[in-house]
């Protein structure tokens, strides 16, 4: 290597040398790692978060304290809150910062976009204490913290999600074409379609399924199908009967007159109307255990359950 | 025979690092042998990332196989018997390579296939406009210097190719879950990017080796110039397929937020993201390219032996630079584009950018910017001292020196500083009272332009450096009056287009009146811009100029600082407004002050030629400094955009839960970007080399 390129060379390392200079430089300017936190619910750790971890200084300004104009200044928010709140019916102006932070479009200052997250959600995700501390800190601003209150209304506020978020992806590829025909295929050994109804098509002993994947996730639809009592769709609720003569029913309730009850049991397979008449009743309770039968895994396979998923979440 | 001969006695010399070499594969071979390695490895991607959350194993890549037909208990039965026998296997969601940290290794690659790909797509856009120019203007000496880089893009391809193999091995590799993910969504254009592939290696071979083949007439040239252009064609296509892959990562969309389902490939695809970024690369490609070729010829020259070779090398730096340039001035525009699109996905990853952990990359990034225009600058200058009759300019270089310097002082002030309560308490905000106002947009915004005018004013004195008495513009013919009106007409379309547009922009009436003083301005600025067309035609064509810059100044940089921080206090919806209205203005100066310079000096006494050649050696090493720095750059801004994510694979979809998740220090982001500047010139070097050992020989056996 000539004289010429060794000068290059060394100039080539000065600069990058100079570069990481500089990146040392400014982390230490920058204050990485240094400064000390508070926590719980107090108006100084709800002061850290506003202006850190938060993300609130993104929208929000207070007084001359920070620039950020998309949000309201929140310089004299507690009075603000507690006029507002008698506007729109309120009990108090704690109530209308909390549904601020829980439902931020629900109402939006003059002159302002509905930009707001929800800091609960991703990307953000603020625990609920930092989201009491937060609040603590904003009643400071034109009015004085009242910890105990903000206490009360703790769980209105939503649990940040812990887990992680995760796609999801079919195992394999199916169709909803194929779905569709294993949903109302009545010579398999269950037929989804006998009690769910399907843009007018099945019957409606269990909940309609139109519209259902624009509005719940596939793993509900796998719990659904594999454990259907975990979660069981209000109004169908079964309940337990035991007749006078000691016989048990186990069903959903289609009507309940002054005179009968009608149940719609599962009687080998398939769904039944019993009607019983009330003088007849001696024990009534209600039930947590689904109607639908929990062996699904067992009467359809591995192809047909993911053939009938890919069915629900195409009905949109 | 020879090469058998040679083959041993390079064994024979060298049999230490073949043994090395050796014992490190069998080393490696039967460590992975023996961790099980290549085992797991296959089974995991059997299992993969598809498996739903509901029942472990229950989607084993064995039990897809088997699923036709068997009951899913009794499936389940068998994934339960084969566990027994192979032990139970989980869902990889991440792998690491001999326990190294797996987002520094695809840091590395990925940045270093970056860095090859945007010299590999720059160069060649470099490459056509330098054969254009030549073929019209009949000068050979473009002709040639664009033979000689498309020679150096050829080595460089098969790098590129190399570490885009390397970066889709490890991402496969490191990252299973995220890759099953992205492949989940982005298949179909993967086969696209594949063949466009095909298309970019023989357009790019094509045109290298038909150099020579289409000479002579001018339908070959043209031909040749439309393999070029492509060549140009495919290798931008190939960019902003990849840059919608990194996009919809910063900004997803297409898909559903809660399970990840794609619902619009077409949506996923143009996310909102995708054109700010493919502009801002394609600008980016340019000056980087500009670059490249301006420290290539910066070490020829220092190394030149010959007075010919020196004038050569000269201006081959100085057309390197001069195209550096002048895709240096839009980029800010550009990037400032890409910004505000950044704070409309996600007004939290824009708080992280400019407010948050990210804010002091862009002291950093300031600083890079500004040894970039300072050094462009400086190097202009330089170059005044080769051209006989520029002393009558240098008086302003001065001047010049103070606008620049004073602007970065304000772009570096950063927006907020971490502030102990102790120093909260003294200072009594959060926010230091008097920097806080250059701290934000409004301050920035106004002196980037004003740093833009003032690099394009060094410009224009450099390029009029040697004329001396004009040619009245009445006298240029129809040529120059066709040249200017043009001028003229675009500016007038882009201004009062955009006048006429912000009419009815929809926002609430007590809003609304903080866009007309942005109509106002832009009708002003038109009628300016007329106005010095009008002195042109009137052949006073020097004052319209300074009419123009003035007003420009006045308006653009001094009148919409103040009027920023109003809009930011009171009218925050309007700022975006307000930035395209200051971008446009800013553009119609330059551009109409270059046309008018342009057709005003055309036929110009020529004072003295420009002496190629002689040029002081540090003017050279202002070349290099604008190379490596842009390199520097190009690795702040990759680690800006891809951390602005922060554990987030995709962001608010999929989060990364790896032990590398966390946000690494400026510092250690300085070290490793300082690593791959150095990696990337070195093997940059390396290929430049290996390109010429041919013209080496060539050279040898005709002495």
């Amino acid at each position: 290597m000539n004289k010429t390129m060794l000068k290059i060379v060394a100039f080539g390392v000065a600069v990058i040398g100079f570069y990481m200079y500089i990146t040392v430089y400014v982390t230490g300017l920058s204050g990485t790692g240094g400064g000390e936190t508070a926590g719980g619910v107090t108006p100084e750790a709800g002061e850290q978060i506003f202006w850190g971890d938060g993300q609130c200084s993104t929208c929000h300004k207070i007084g001359s304290s920070g620039s950020a104009t998309r949000g309201p200044d929140q310089e004299g928010l507690a009075e603000r809150a507690e006029e507002r709140a008698k506007k729109l019916g309120m009990s108090s102006g704690l109530d209308y910062m909390i549904e601020s932070i829980v439902e931020p479009d629900k109402y939006v200052v003059d002159g302002y976009d509905k930009i707001m997250p929800k800091v609960f959600d991703p990307p953000i995700m603020l625990s609920r204490e930092k989201i009491l501390a937060v609040i603590a800190y904003l009643q400071t601003l034109g009015g004085e913290p009242d910890i105990d209150a903000i206490m009360k209304f703790k769980d209105k506020i939503p649990e940040a999600s812990k887990t992680k978020v995760k796609p999801w992806v079919s195992p394999m590829e199916v169709t909803a074409e194929e779905g569709e025909q294993v949903f109302f295929d009545e010579s398999l050994n269950v037929t989804c379609g006998k009690c769910h109804m399907v843009s007018g098509k099945g019957k409606k002993v269990g909940p309609e399924l139109t519209g259902i994947g624009a509005i719940q996730t596939p793993e509900y639809f796998v719990e659904s199908i594999l454990t259907p009592s975990t979660v069981i769709v209000k109004g169908y609720e079964t309940v337990f009967v035991v007749t006078v003569d000691g016989i048990p029913y186990n069903g959903l309730i289609k009507s309940d007159t002054e005179q009968e009850l009608t149940l719609i049991v599962e009687e080998s397979g398939s769904m039944e109307e019993v009607v019983i008449p009330k003088a007849e009743i001696e024990d009534m309770k209600k039930q947590e255990v689904s109607i639908m039968p929990g062996n699904i895994s067992e009467l359809l396979s591995v192809r047909q359950f993911y053939a009938v998923i890919a069915y629900l979440r195409s009905l949109k | 025979m020879n090469n058998y001969k040679l083959f041993l006695k390079f064994i024979k010399q060298k049999s230490i690092f073949v043994m090395l070499l050796v014992i490190a594969l069998s080393a490696v071979l039967s460590l992975s042998l023996q961790k099980g390695v290549l085992l797991t490895a296959v089974h995991a991607e059997e299992a993969g990332v598809e498996l739903p959350a509901f029942e472990e194993g229950a989607a084993s890549g064995e039990q897809q196989q088997t699923a036709e037909g068997t009951s899913a208990a009794g499936a389940e039965g068998e994934a339960k018997a084969e566990e027994e026998e192979e032990g139970e296997l989980e869902p990889v969601q991440y792998r690491a390579f001999f326990g190294l940290d797996s987002r520094v290794i695809v840091w590395i690659v990925s940045e270093l296939h970056l860095m090859f790909a945007a010299f590999v797509l720059g160069v060649p856009i470099f490459a056509v406009i330098v054969e254009i120019v030549g073929f019209k203007g009949g000068d050979i000496k473009y002709d040639k210097m664009a033979k000689e880089f498309t020679k150096l893009l050829s080595a460089a391809f098969a790098t590129t190719a190399s570490l885009g193999g390397l970066l889709a091995f490890s991402l496969f590799g490191l990252y299973p879950e995220f890759m099953g993910h992205m492949t989940n969504v982005f298949a179909p254009t993967m086969y696209v990017y594949a063949l466009m592939f095909f298309g970019e290696a023989f357009t790019l071979y094509g045109y290298y080796y038909s150099w020579d083949i289409l000479k002579g007439t001018s339908a070959k040239k043209w031909f040749h110039i439309s393999l070029g252009v492509l060549l140009n064609l495919f290798g931008t296509g190939l960019m902003f397929l990849t840059n919608s892959w990194a996009t919809y990562m910063m900004g997803p969309s297409g898909v559903s937020m809660k399970t990840g389902r794609l619902l619009s490939l077409s949506e996923a695809f143009y996310n909102e993201l995708w054109m700010p970024v493919n502009i801002h690369r394609l600008i980016a490609n340019v000056c980087f390219g500009g670059f490249i070729v301006g420290a290539y010829a910066a070490v020829k020259f220092l190394g030149a032996k010959t007075k010919e070779e020196k004038a050569h090398y000269d201006w081959m730096g100085y057309v390197g630079n001069f195209i550096g340039i002048g895709a240096l001035i839009p980029l800010p525009f550009a990037g400032y584009w890409l910004g505000r699109e950044i704070y409309s996905a996600s007004p939290v990853m824009g708080n992280i950018m400019m407010g948050g952990a990210f804010s002091w990359t862009f002291i950093i990034q300031a600083i890079l910017i500004g040894m970039l225009f300072i050094g462009a600058n400086y190097y202009l200058w330089l170059g005044m001292g080769r051209i006989k009759g520029s002393e009558r300019y240098t008086g302003y270089i001065k001047y010049l020196n103070v606008i620049i310097f004073m602007c970065f002082a304000v772009w570096l002030t950063p927006h907020n500083l971490p502030l102990s309560g102790e120093e909260r308490a003294m200072i009594g905000e959060q926010y230091h009272p008097f920097s806080k106002y250059f701290g934000v947009m409004a301050a920035k915004n106004a002196v980037v332009n004003l740093i833009i005018l003032s690099t394009f004013f060094s410009f224009l004195i450099y390029r009029r450096s040697n004329k001396g008495t004009m040619v009245a513009f009445s006298e240029q013919g129809k040529v120059g009056k066709i040249g200017v009106l043009s001028g003229l007409g675009f500016c007038l379309m882009m201004l009062v287009s955009y006048a006429i547009s912000l009419n009815f922009v929809e926002l609430d009436a007590q809003i609304k009146g903080y866009v007309t003083p942005l109509i106002f301005a832009l009708y002003i600025q038109s009628l300016v811009v007329c106005l010095a067309v009008f002195l042109t035609f009137k052949n006073k064509g020097k004052l319209g100029q300074f009419i123009l810059f003035g007003v420009t100044t006045c308006i653009a940089v001094l009148y919409f600082w103040y009027y920023g921080f109003q809009v930011m206090q009171k009218a925050n919806l309007v700022l975006r407004y307000l930035s395209v209205t200051q971008v446009s203005i800013v553009m119609s100066c330059l551009i109409m002050n270059a046309v008018i310079d342009i057709f005003m000096f055309r036929k110009a006494k020529v004072v003295g030629e420009i002496t190629w050649g002689k040029m002081p050696v540090r003017s050279q090493y202002a070349l290099l400094l604008l190379c490596i720095v842009i390199v520097i750059l190009m690795g702040l801004m990759g680690f800006i955009r891809s951390g602005l994510r922060m554990d987030w694979h995709v962001y608010g979809l999929l989060q990364d839960t790896s032990q590398w998740a966390y946000t690494p220090t400026l510092s250690f982001m300085g070290r490793v970007v300082g690593l791959i500047v150095a990696l990337f010139l070195g093997l940059v070097a390396f290929v430049f080399w290996l390109a010429n050992l041919g013209d080496k020989k060539v050279k040898t056996e005709a002495e």
